[in-house]
């Protein structure tokens, strides 16, 4: 029930958002939106940090992009971007989730390096330090217009099957799995396996969305496979709420407004960015989503002490 | 070719060195504190930058790189005492998000204080030039680099297997509860392993300036530089941490001979051979 009424604010957003926000804006959030969500499900619902998702957003993009650019059609870059990325991170997985705490973080965190300085390096293919530029958009989708509807359809395919996801029964073994990992592997699941689903459809999420961020603005920079922009991602997690399947929405659509904003007063924006970080990690924890929920607590609980027979309401 | 291939090699071992000054610091951290230190690269920078500084006000590289490390852990003490104490009851992702947000305010701090643009400084005057090696000539200031950390490596050896403090630090590695148990103060070991981590990430930043100068992004490249030197040699191990920097120095420096463009990706493939033949690291037993 609640989550439906949290689907229908999300689509009202997605409707009337172009509207407030340039479209291309809006497109970013909703591109963030999907990587946000998709992180949370290894980091919020498995208990699994990844510091290398900038890594298949990046792969993905490239990969698209150099689909794109040498004429394949729309239907095929999307999804060939996305299995090629997949492929890589089923074989960084296969090792990183054999190892558990500091140890995959690490991992994970080298793994991205390993693979933004490969795109630094190869560059022919990748163009190096100016990113992969003139990405042509196909047919369909050239106009602004048409283009946000492209990203918003493909931004709400993402999220019902997410939430298809988290509520399956797969669902409660990521989250068996976080609480309890000794416990899951008694009772019979292969604790290891279940991680690298999680991981899986975390990085095939993650590396969809940089399929179509590639057509965003027709150029892949360098800095999205860096690894500050996995960073970003988990601030983007941890803003909006790592405890609620749409708190990370919160923290993408958040993290492009502040960005933006903060880009236009200041060329050090990224200072006042890791202030905001700090914030949230030193008074907000639990993010947003816990901040609304806990203020919506307190109002009900107030309004139903006014009235009497509180309890009937 | 011979004299190609042995100043590469004498390089590579300088390199070495430095990393294994920051790979110890790091592997302390990570051990001791548990905590993903996302800082440690930042460290460096400032360690470079104070010894710019403080060299540019008394005319002196050497009293710069006796003071400068003690700045940075100033800078250390404040990163542990105000935030990361705070936090070690909570999970990895909030730590890494401070010490992200720390890495990011200090690099943005860099550009502020020294401006956008790096800084070359020179080697002392008794250091420059070079030195004839019988077969080759190769620069005094890197055989002094090669020399002094060797010899800091053996004390910080030294430090931690043999002395009293030192146990204590290998101990917090192996089993904190325990240390806890036996009613050590365990807020004012966690600030020392800080601050040693601190000291020799801000004497490397130190010691590296002449060589390769100064830039404001020279912690975030150096950073992941170090985790996959913590990945090789395996988490927790203090000399595997030394072995592992001296060796990925090695090879880095062996690469330049051949495919210098492969630098940055060489240390990537040591990695990746490691974890498949050990994926608990070289000398890891975790």
């Amino acid at each position: 029930m609640r989550n439906r009424y949290l689907l229908i604010a999300v689509l009202v957003f997605v409707v009337v958002g172009p509207f407030i926000l340039p479209p291309n804006t809006v497109a970013e959030m909703l591109i963030f939106g999907i990587i946000a969500v998709s992180t949370n499900i290894m980091l919020g619902y498995t208990g699994m940090l990844s510091f290398g998702q900038a890594a298949y957003f990046g792969i993905g993009a490239y990969a698209c992009g150099l689909l794109l650019k040498a004429g394949y059609p729309l239907i095929l870059a999307i999804p060939g971007g996305t299995l090629f990325s997949m492929l890589i991170a089923a074989m960084v997985g296969n090792f990183c989730v054999k190892r558990t705490g500091l140890y995959f973080i690490c991992l994970t965190f080298a793994f991205n390096q390993m693979f933004y300085f490969i795109a630094y390096v190869w560059t022919d293919v990748t163009g190096g330090e100016d990113g992969l530029a003139d990405i042509p958009r196909p047919e369909i989708i050239t106009t602004p217009e048409a283009y946000y509807v492209f990203v918003a359809i493909m931004f709400g395919a993402c999220l019902l099957a997410m939430l298809k996801i988290v509520s399956s029964p797969l669902g409660l073994v990521f989250r068996l799995i976080r609480e309890n990992p000794e416990r899951a592997a008694a009772i019979g699941y292969n604790v290891g396996l279940y991680k690298w689903y999680s991981f899986m459809i975390a990085s095939g999420f993650t590396a969809l969305a940089g399929t179509i961020y590639a057509m965003l603005y027709d150029i892949v920079p360098i800095d999205q496979i860096h690894w500050l922009k996995s960073g970003d991602f988990i601030f983007m997690v941890l803003f909006g709420g790592s405890g609620n399947f749409f708190g990370p929405l919160i923290g993408a659509v958040g993290y492009i407004w502040l960005s933006d904003s903060f880009a236009l007063i200041w060329a050090r924006w990224p200072l006042l960015m890791g202030c905001m970080f700090l914030i949230i990690v030193l008074y907000l924890r639990g993010g947003v989503a816990d901040l609304i929920e806990r203020a919506y607590g307190f109002l009900t609980r107030a309004r139903r002490g006014a009235e009497p027979g509180g309890s009937a309401a | 070719m011979i004299f190609l291939i042995t100043s590469q090699i004498l390089n590579g071992l300088a390199t070495g060195m430095l990393y294994a000054l920051l790979a110890v610091g790091l592997t302390l951290i990570l051990g001791a504190l548990n905590i993903p230190n996302f800082a440690h690269g930042a460290l460096y920078a400032f360690g470079a930058y104070f010894t710019f500084m403080i060299a540019g006000w008394t005319d002196s590289f050497y009293v710069a790189i006796l003071i400068a490390p003690f700045l940075v852990v100033a800078l250390g003490f404040l990163i542990e005492s105000q935030g990361v104490r705070r936090l070690y009851a909570a999970h990895h992702d909030y730590q890494l998000l401070f010490l992200f947000a720390v890495a990011l305010i200090l690099q943005e701090m860099i550009i502020i204080f020294w401006g956008p643009v790096g800084f070359s400084l020179l080697p002392p005057d008794n250091l420059s030039g070079a030195v004839d090696l019988g077969i080759f000539i190769y620069p005094k200031y890197r055989i002094a680099l090669l020399i002094f950390s060797a010899i800091v490596i053996i004390a910080l050896f030294l430090f931690i297997n043999k002395t009293d403090l030192g146990a204590i630090l290998r101990a917090g590695i192996e089993n904190r509860e325990m240390v806890t148990v036996l009613g050590i103060d365990i807020n004012r070991v966690f600030l020392l392993t800080f601050g040693l981590g601190a000291y020799l990430a801000g004497l490397a930043g130190g010691l590296v300036t002449p060589i390769l100068g100064l830039t404001p992004s020279m912690g975030l490249d150096i950073l992941p530089i170090c985790f996959v030197i913590v990945v090789v040699a395996g988490l927790g191990s203090i000399s595997g941490a030394i072995l592992a920097g001296i060796l990925v120095g090695l090879s880095q420096g062996v690469t330049t001979i051949w495919w210098p463009e492969a630098t940055n990706v060489v240390i990537y493939v040591m990695m990746g051979l490691t974890i498949i033949v050990r994926p608990q690291g070289l000398f890891g037993s975790r």
